[in-house]
């Protein structure tokens, strides 16, 4: 357990050296990040000036050796635009993305997996087919235009949620977040069921498929002709047996929905990372990029830990594999 | 899934306490981009001085039509060659109940070499050598050579109390502890990209204004800003998308306010030896560069027919351009005639030149940095292509379209430029001057434009005090280098705000400046 351990850290600390390189040289060939920002009334010699104060002047591989040399010092760098440090400015933000993913995921698992258990376990009737046609459309149509309707129909036309922002703080045993708080809840609903759209879908295909192949199988068959309840055959034994590959997807979609909310974020002016990580990208925020860049990497290392670990509980098999 | 999103939102209803309706005098502002910071010395981004202005005040400000007026500052006047003298206004307060004096300014102008980012605020301070100040209302600034353009300069001079100290930076402006200024709202909390909340300051020497607590919240994506309006999350929005002026226009539930930008869609073609795309005529590189024949450049205006693509392309939302500045701006040159469009003329202009067949092209601009600039640009390569050559368009990301164009890597481009200062050194002087780095011009040329002759009276009009002969010259420099097709402008843009109706009158500005405090409540 411990060298597999080892191991994983090992390959994370080269994905994240590779991406730093990526993100590094692509923000390079770009350009200088000077022209995107300076004013259009400024001289040459201002211009220049700048380019030097910010080391913009100085080769890549000196660039890239400086930055190296900060992050070891603890420093990721400063924000170009705000000239607030990178971590914090991405701190400051995180709360609220977490927030949106939380409830979206909490909305995808909780309809998601009681729907695909339904659809394949009456695979025939009507309701699970309406299930599935809905999952296609949950994963076929766009986030953007999804929250667009979300936005007109109950923001403009019916009045009844806000159309965007994030709502009162409050705080409960140190933490503060605005889902203490009822205006919370109405700002986070909207938003957070356009970005479980996509995940309920996947949810629903592959608790269905799970369902529909576990049903077929000798255990469930001998489980009923035992007359078990089908209610325990399918919480009981299917259920724990067809959750490996929802658990792993749902880590997988856990990350990237984390990194990645920017299109919900945006429709729905939602003060996250996603939409930080933008505006970072169009101004051309180099420090901003680049340690936000790795950052996700390393939460994605970190995810993937944790689902590992969740694998061992659910499937010793696993287990007895990972400790030889 | 409806059933269920629309159970949620019930519950989530149910959930909800009644929001307490907006009091009416509160005001809240959606708006494309905010500050980047609270520090007023940070960066020179147009939506940063707007918001700060709230909070802190210039020593000389700017009207409606960006024609100067009294800030801090209630005149000023240039005693000899190389100073300028300002008379400050008295019985101001900064909002911790200090007294302003001819101090804070000083400590202001020498706080922005300091301070100041990668935006930087020294382009305004450029001219000023030292800086003295003779009694509590009176403030010398002596200028290195002379600086016509230095009460211009000084509207974007926040001044901030001298006690705020060289070594308070963003972090003490951003968490409320130095956001101190004599503005007409003091500060009250900010999030980088969130709500910048502000509240009335009772004291303001300009009067009390009509809101007791605004708030300006950033909302970058146009459908969401359109959407929070009409959902009543906000009062008012700025840059309301084209696509839905026309709509909003005919809707009697909102009331729009459109004025003309000071932004103009220019078109610059490289004129130097060497043109860095090639230019084709079959395939073939041609010799030379077609674009520095005046007579292909005088063809390629007159094939775009301005009225279609203000009224067509724009839907309405634009005015056609002569020049680079709009119309009584200083230096405007009323010499210059609307373009004319005429194919013909100039089908036979590029016979003349040697190009009855045409010529292949490539064309760049932005995409995103203005309303408008991606439709402009491929309605324009049609425009072109009528004229018998062909354009290879590409409309590119303002990240990526800025440091290329810097390398000079493009052989016509197309982008938007602000006359921010509503003078013509401003413009020319960054845009069509020669480059030279050591008197500071033609920055931004980057068409290898040069003419001795614009050189030699824009040069007289720099160094010229007399306000009537300046203009004079800046209006001849203005004429020669537009007769030149240094560069080819193509329409001035309009920017639209639009608000519930009968909740709100304001004037909208040429800057595209929402000026809250400037705001009032309908009666």
């Amino acid at each position: 357990m411990l060298s597999y351990f080892i191991t994983r850290i090992a390959q994370a600390i080269v994905v994240v050296f590779a991406m730093s390189v990526i993100v590094f040289v692509g923000v390079f060939a770009i350009g200088n990040p000077i022209d995107v920002m300076i004013d259009p009334g400024a001289t040459q010699a201002i211009r220049e000036k700048l380019i030097a104060q910010y080391g913009l002047d100085q080769p890549l591989v000196v660039q890239y050796w400086t930055f190296l040399r900060n992050v070891f010092a603890g420093d990721l760098g400063t924000s170009m635009v705000y000239n607030i440090p990178v971590v914090d400015l991405v701190f400051s933000r995180f709360p609220a993305t977490l927030e949106l993913v939380a409830v979206s995921v909490l909305i995808a698992v909780g309809v998601g997996i009681p729907a695909g258990l339904w659809a394949g376990y009456r695979p025939d009737s009507i309701g699970a087919k309406l299930v599935m046609a809905l999952s296609v459309l949950g994963f076929s149509v766009p986030t953007f235009w999804i929250g667009m309707l979300l936005i007109m129909g109950f923001a403009v036309e019916l009045g009844w949620l806000p159309s965007g922002g994030r709502g009162d703080e409050a705080t409960f045993l140190g933490v503060s977040s605005s889902l203490f708080t009822p205006d919370g809840w109405s700002h986070v609903i909207m938003p957070a069921i356009n970005l479980s759209l996509f995940k309920m879908g996947l949810m629903i295909r592959l608790t269905r498929a799970g369902m529909v192949e576990a049903m077929g199988t000798d255990y469930v068959k001998f489980a009923r002709a035992q007359g078990l309840p089908d209610r325990q055959i399918v919480f009981r034994h299917i259920l724990r047996n067809i959750s490996i590959p929802i658990v792993t997807v749902l880590g997988l979609e856990l990350g990237s929905t984390l990194a990645f909310a920017v299109v919900t974020e945006s429709v729905f002016n939602w003060p996250g990372v996603g939409k930080l990580i933008i505006d970072s990208i169009l101004q051309l925020d180099r420090p901003v990029m680049v340690s936000y860049l790795i950052m996700v990497v390393i939460l994605f290392v970190l995810i993937n830990l944790v689902v590992d670990l969740v694998y061992a509980r659910l499937d010793p098999r696993v287990r007895l594999k990972g400790g030889a | 899934m409806t059933k269920l999103s629309l159970k949620s939102a019930v519950a989530a209803l149910a959930l909800m306490a009644v929001a307490p309706a907006v009091m009416a005098a509160d005001l809240v502002v959606g708006l494309r981009a905010g500050p980047d910071s609270i520090d007023p010395h940070w960066s020179t981004l147009g939506s940063q001085a707007e918001a700060l202005r709230h909070v802190f005040d210039t020593l000389v400000d700017v009207d409606e039509k960006l024609q100067l007026k009294p800030g801090l500052a209630v005149s000023w006047a240039a005693v000899d060659d190389t100073t300028w003298e300002f008379k400050m206004r008295e019985g101001v307060t900064f909002h911790d109940g200090t007294p302003f004096t001819a101090e804070d300014v000083k400590f202001s102008i020498e706080r922005i070499p300091e301070v100041t980012g990668p935006m930087p605020m020294t382009l305004y301070t450029k001219y000023v050598d030292s800086v003295e100040v003779v009694d509590d209302y009176t403030l010398r600034v002596k200028t290195k050579g002379m600086a016509p353009s230095l009460p211009n300069d000084f509207t974007r001079l926040f001044v901030v109390p001298s006690e705020t100290g060289m070594e308070a930076g963003n972090e003490e402006f951003n968490s409320g502890e130095k956001a101190i200024g004599t503005g007409p709202y003091t500060f009250v909390s900010w999030q980088p990209k969130g709500d910048l909340v502000l509240k009335r300051n009772d004291d303001y020497w300009g009067g009390e204004t009509a809101w007791e607590n605004v708030t300006r919240r950033e909302i970058p994506e146009d459908t969401s800003r359109v959407a929070a309006l009409r959902s009543g999350e906000v009062d008012l929005i700025n840059y309301v998308p084209a696509s839905d002026y026309l709509a909003m226009k005919n809707d009697g539930e909102i009331d729009t306010f459109v004025s003309d930008s000071v932004y103009i869609l220019n078109i610059a073609p490289s004129v130097k030896d060497e043109e860095p795309q090639p230019i084709k005529v079959n395939g073939e590189e041609v010799d030379g560069n077609p674009l520095q024949d005046l007579r292909v450049r005088k063809a390629l205006d007159l094939a775009i027919n301005r009225d279609v693509l203000v009224n067509v392309v724009l839907e309405g939302l634009g005015t056609p351009a002569n020049q680079l500045m709009p119309e009584g701006f200083f230096g405007y040159s009323p010499e210059l005639g609307k373009r004319e469009y005429d194919i013909e003329q100039a089908k036979e202009l590029l016979a003349e030149a040697g190009y009855p067949e045409g010529f292949e092209i490539d064309f760049t601009c932005t995409n995103n940095r203005v309303p408008g600039d991606a439709v402009v640009c491929e309605a324009l390569a049609q425009m072109w292509s009528r004229l018998g050559l062909k354009v290879n368009a590409q409309a590119l990301n303002g990240t990526v379209f800025f440091p290329a164009a810097a390398r000079e890597e493009y052989t016509m481009t197309m982008s938007a430029w602000g006359t921010l200062t509503g003078e013509a050194a401003y413009t020319y002087g960054a845009l069509t001057h020669t480059k030279d780095a050591e008197k500071g011009f033609g920055n931004f040329n980057r068409s290898g434009y040069s003419n001795p002759e614009f050189d030699k009276v824009f040069g007289e009009g720099s160094q010229t005090l007399d306000p009537e002969g300046r203009k004079k010259l800046y209006e001849q420099a203005s004429f020669i280098a537009m007769e030149d097709r240094a560069l080819i402008p193509t329409v001035i843009l309009q920017t639209v705000w639009a608000a519930n109706a009968d909740t709100i009158d304001m004037t909208p500005r040429v800057d595209q400046e929402t000026r809250t405090y400037a705001i009032t409540p309908v009666k």
